[in-house]
């Protein structure tokens, strides 16, 4: 694969297309080929540049260590895009990617031209949430963890499966085709970084200070805690925008691919 | 993506892994992406090399001109295994590809160490067939009326017909999404295929493979494609066969670990 030395790592990014530069990162126990769906109609107008974030595949993590967490991620985001040396890029994040572009906003909106969060995982600290309360760990936590020693302990369909029906709802790994499941499969390991991770939570200020141009889009069916982020960060990141995709759920872009290049092209455009 | 120009022609490609190359080809309506679901497994121990044939993504054709060919495929795949310069490689093409894998072992033998087929895609000429009827294959004929549809614009049409004839009727409405928009954009090589001109598999050719060779198929395909692998199978000298339960054509999405475990056992063979 095409890669780029950031702090330290080679990582590892697909580049397809030729126009303004879209960034694309992807979510927990995912990689590059999670946007396949979404490269042909994305790519007739705009390079796209699908990375996998460190100890992602291709990479075959262990597990160990403290280099899994959205600090490190925005770190190498940060330092992939400068070294891209493409001028500002428009950024795309799913799920935890959504979360690791959002902080790369934050931080840096010099380089950014339009931000694009997909159901951005996280939680809400009490300055977004008055119910949310400081320390309290989020839903997620209990279930990731089991998963994440499932994992640990060689029970890798057991881990996925307890994973992705937290977040799909129960039978989802059941009812998921056979290529999808391999690829979390080939990512499973990086769920150990994950819940080592102490990430913080969204705040009011974090969103307000966002500047970039913004867009949320949701899986209209979407339920629980990633909805609640998704529409309480757009209420606080000012002029966003938000399209719900009918008919899908977390995955929006795999399961309403024509769509949802729709929503965001017109969105580059705009 | 990383490109290799190939007889006047940028071929993309997307490399995976360290060890002794294994060089897929897609078949009909494919790309490099068809081969995802195997990437992790495979890539563990071995280079894999997925190619984009020319015309499919990432470029965009518009089906205008008439290098859309066997022979050219095979001349370029050719040219790419000889511009790799890594010393003799595995080939694995599945469908179309497959019948690409055939004649590049047929002509080059002293460039494949092992070949892969995975249902391979054609005809069978009287000396593997006696009842053929090789002035109308009742496949081309379908075929024709899937390049019509898109032909004329109707590319979820044309492309579900296709869909329809390998899998079986329905099978386009219960396919998901991602696969689906993949096969979308590579909608117009269809009609490239029209006139293509594949000659029918003979005997004597089956009988000339020099490359230790296995063939793969779905228990569950139905139609020409099991009997072509069976004829080949059959002359094709020391061919292994293996059949995977539970799936049809496209058998390494519907059962990735069962066909890494088959192929990696058969490269790993001495």
């Amino acid at each position: 694969m095409q890669t780029l030395t950031i702090n330290g790592y080679q990582m590892a990014y697909l580049d397809i297309g030729q126009g303004p530069p879209l960034v694309c990162v992807h979510g927990s126990l995912c990689d590059f080929r999670i946007w396949s769906p979404v490269l042909g109609p994305l790519s007739r107008k705009h390079r796209i540049i699908a990375v996998s974030l460190r100890h992602f595949f291709p990479e075959r993590w262990d597990g160990i260590g403290d280099t899994y967490s959205i600090a490190q991620h925005v770190d190498d985001m940060i330092g992939f895009i400068e070294k891209l040396d493409a001028g500002p890029v428009d950024l795309m994040g799913h799920s935890r990617g959504g979360h690791v572009s959002f902080r790369l906003a934050q931080r840096r909106p010099d380089l950014l031209r339009k931000l694009i969060l997909a159901e951005p995982g996280g939680e809400l600290d009490p300055s977004l949430d008055p119910a949310a309360r400081p320390d309290a760990p989020s839903p997620l936590t209990a279930p990731f963890r089991a998963s994440a020693e499932k994992i640990a302990a060689g029970d890798i369909d057991g881990g996925l499966a307890l994973f992705l029906d937290t977040i799909e709802g129960p039978r989802a790994w059941r009812r998921l085709p056979a290529a999808p499941k391999q690829l979390l499969r080939d990512n499973a390991m990086t769920l150990l970084g994950q819940v080592r991770d102490k990430r913080p939570p969204f705040s009011k200020r974090d969103a307000e200070a966002i500047r970039t141009p913004t867009l949320f889009i949701g899986g209209a069916n979407t339920k629980g805690l990633l909805a609640q982020v998704l529409h309480t960060l757009a209420a606080h990141v000012k002029g966003s925008k938000v399209t719900t995709i009918p008919g899908t759920t977390h995955p929006m872009f795999e399961q309403a691919p024509q769509r949802y290049c729709e929503v965001v092209l017109e969105f580059l455009a705009s | 993506m990383q490109t290799f120009r190939v007889n006047g022609y940028d071929m993309s490609y997307l490399e995976i892994g360290e060890g002794p190359p294994l060089v897929c080809i897609h078949g009909t309506l494919g790309d490099f992406r068809t081969w995802s679901a195997v990437m992790g497994p495979l890539s563990k121990t071995r280079r894999v090399i997925s190619v984009s044939l020319r015309h499919f993504f990432p470029e965009h054709w518009d089906g205008v001109g008439d290098d859309y060919l066997m022979a050219q495929h095979v001349a370029d795949v050719i040219e790419f295994i000889v511009k790799l310069d890594t010393g003799p490689i595995d080939l694995m093409g599945h469908s179309r590809g497959g019948h690409i894998a055939f004649r590049v072992a047929e002509q080059r033998p002293e460039l494949l160490r092992k070949l892969i087929l995975a249902e391979p895609g054609g005809d069978l000429d009287r000396s593997l067939e006696p009842d053929a009827n090789e002035a109308a294959p009742p496949r081309a004929m379908r075929l024709g009326v899937s390049a019509d549809k898109i032909r004329h614009g109707v590319i979820e049409g044309g492309v579900a017909a296709f869909y329809a004839m390998i899998e079986a009727e329905g099978a386009w409405a219960r396919l998901h999404a991602a696969p689906k928009q993949q096969l979308r954009d590579n909608a117009f090589t269809l009609l490239g295929q029209i006139g293509e001109n594949r000659r029918p598999y003979k005997r004597v050719e089956a009988e000339s493979i020099r490359s230790a060779t296995m063939f793969i198929g779905g228990a569950d395909t139905q139609g020409a494609l099991p009997a072509v692998l069976r004829a080949l199978a059959t002359h094709v000298p020391g061919a292994k066969t293996k059949m995977i339960e539970g799936a049809r054509h496209w058998m390494f999405e519907q059962r990735p670990q069962e066909f890494c475990r088959i192929v990696l056992e058969f490269l790993d063979a001495p």
